[in-house]
């Protein structure tokens, strides 16, 4: 198997340790970190969210896939800044307000981060101010908000009117997902894009990014 | 015949004069009585009159002592954000057992000993004495999966059990020594039912569930049933991976979440598995009309068969409206439940 092959098993097989190991030797060798990025891990969070789409990966392996992912990621992100290459795009991404559920919010993190997204991890109670905050001060084009509770997900609403009023509205993709979420509730306040799961969020924020979410 | 007859017939395959009814209610009975959320979890007289108005206005057939997952993990000493007005949520990044170390000295809380166990066991003796042996009193405890992840944090666990079996089997070990001796205390304070709420299994796959959760399941469903009371299964989430498993457990009720169907469930549980549920609580039952309530119950009834309890998939949500609840009952009412099938 060459290196990218090895690491694109080693993401899929959720094996953290191999991931970094071939990753370094690859890097050692010369093979272009972007190389790594497009062939190996980006295929393979591709393949992994595949699985995960049609049940034959559940939450547990997911997270092994991305916990792999991102220990290569750790070794390859400071070269790739090296060279100028660009990110996807910049996503912040949050559990809103009230609501201290993450594991949703973690799965489409990890798709997007293996998508080639930079992503902006704001945690979980996620007041409208910081959503609005990481928009004004770190360059974010979309803005992905979870939430697992029925009463929860109303800050995403409030989330949004607030971009509105701070004037952001139209520099920003927002998209919304969670349980309770549905695309009727999300086209009632005003966002660009629902997915019900993470595979599904990285196809929206591809979307939004090339203008047509 | 009253709620507690009704249910307790159709459990035991005998007739009924109809369907029973038992949607799951928190939020929405806490409004209901004019309520904070915050206190209805704290305070066992208020979501006790939360639960008998709700119970009185929609006539249904039982009462519960459901809040939010975290009574017990509260009580074993974990980080527990609590909101004024919406249920309380574990703080994973001060997750009680982020060392694992700490399990060996962890040490069952005394569900009698002033806690939020405690508060949930006077809840029980509180509706107990006002419903008398009108309505089926139900206690609450948590399964293995979502409990042992309100402890280690749930990011954790679901990695744990691929870096560390064995501490995951030493943890769910001691989750269910603490749920059957909670159980215990609130069988003891009247409940006789109580429900095993395991959402966190709806994330790990039919090889996790079958090697980890389910036979702790198994555990906490005979450990029950050895002290006389009954048993209902609610895991939130998709389930079809797990149905089969579940339907072995002997659980005197499976509820089902809207998305794990009841056909399916029917098909690999066998005629005889009582079946609770499962009309969409978000798209349906709050967000649709009362035709349409109708319509999504008939279709569960249809594919649950007579062996059916009327409820929602998940907590009727707090802002449901009132006639679409009602027709939970009308439906209910409406529906006779002959026992093709004794158990």
């Amino acid at each position: 198997m060459t290196p990218i092959e090895c690491l694109f098993k080693a993401v899929i097989d959720g094996d953290a340790k191999t991931a970094r190991i071939v990753t370094a030797d690859a890097l050692q060798a010369g093979v272009p970190a972007l190389d790594l990025v497009m062939e190996g891990m980006m295929p393979a969070m591709d393949e992994a969210g595949r699985r995960f789409e049609c049940s034959e990966f559940f939450v547990p392996e997911l997270l092994l896939s991305a916990r792999a992912m991102k220990s290569a990621l750790e070794l390859i992100r400071p070269i790739l800044a090296q060279t100028g290459a660009k990110p996807a795009g910049r996503v912040a991404v949050g559990t809103v307000r009230g609501d201290l559920h993450d594991i949703g919010k973690n799965l489409v993190s990890a798709m997007l981060e293996g998508a080639g997204f930079e992503v902006v991890d704001l945690g979980v109670n996620v007041a409208a101010e910081k959503f609005i905050d990481a928009v004004r001060t770190k360059d974010v084009k979309i803005v992905a908000m979870s939430a697992l509770l029925t009463t929860t997900m109303e800050s995403m609403r409030t989330t949004i009117e607030a971009f509105r009023t701070a004037g952001l509205r139209d520099q920003v993709r927002i998209l919304v997902g969670g349980a309770p979420v549905t695309q009727r509730f999300a086209d009632e306040i005003g966002a660009d894009g629902y997915s019900a799961s993470a595979p599904g969020a990285v196809l929206l924020a591809r979307k939004a990014m090339s203008g047509t979410a | 015949m009253n709620g507690r007859e009704r249910i307790l017939a159709h459990l035991a395959g005998k007739p009924v004069d109809r369907l029973p009814l038992m949607p799951i209610t928190m939020q929405f009975a806490c409004d209901l009585v004019g309520a904070r959320y915050g206190d209805y979890a704290m305070d066992h007289r208020v979501l006790a009159e939360g639960q008998l108005r709700v119970a009185e206005q929609f006539d249904l057939d039982y009462v519960n002592t459901m809040s939010d997952p975290a009574r017990e993990a509260a009580d074993c000493g974990a980080a527990v954000e609590f909101f004024p007005d919406s249920p309380a949520a574990m703080v994973e990044e001060r997750a009680l057992l982020s060392d694992k170390t700490a399990l060996a000295r962890l040490r069952v809380p005394d569900p009698l000993g002033g806690g939020r166990m405690h508060n949930g066991v006077k809840a029980i003796a509180l509706l107990r004495e006002r419903v008398g042996r009108d309505k089926l009193v139900e206690g609450w405890i948590e399964g293995p999966c979502t409990e042992a992840a309100d402890l280690r944090g749930i990011n954790t666990l679901m990695l744990d059990f691929f870096d560390d079996p064995a501490f995951v089997r030493d943890l769910f070990d001691f989750v269910v020594a603490m749920e059957l001796r909670f159980a215990r205390a609130q069988i003891e304070a009247g409940a006789e039912l109580i429900g095993i709420g395991d959402a966190a299994a709806s994330l790990v796959g039919p090889q996790i569930y079958g090697e980890f959760v389910q036979p702790l399941e198994q555990k906490l469903v005979d450990g029950i049933h050895a002290l006389g009371a009954r048993v209902r299964l609610h895991i939130c989430g998709n389930t079809r991976f797990a149905l089969e498993g579940m339907g072995r457990l002997g659980c005197d009720i499976v509820d089902l979440d809207s998305m794990s169907p009841l056909d399916l469930a029917r098909a690999r549980m066998g005629p005889a598995q009582i079946l609770l549920g499962n009309l969409n609580p978000v798209t349906v039952l709050r967000d649709g009309t009362r035709d349409d309530v109708l319509a999504g119950l008939a279709r569960c009834h249809l594919q649950a068969g007579p062996r059916h309890i009327v409820g929602a998939g998940c907590e009727v949500p707090r802002d449901t409206p009132h006639e679409n609840l009602r027709a939970l009952a009308d439906f209910a009412r409406s529906t006779a439940a002959t026992p093709a099938t004794p158990p």
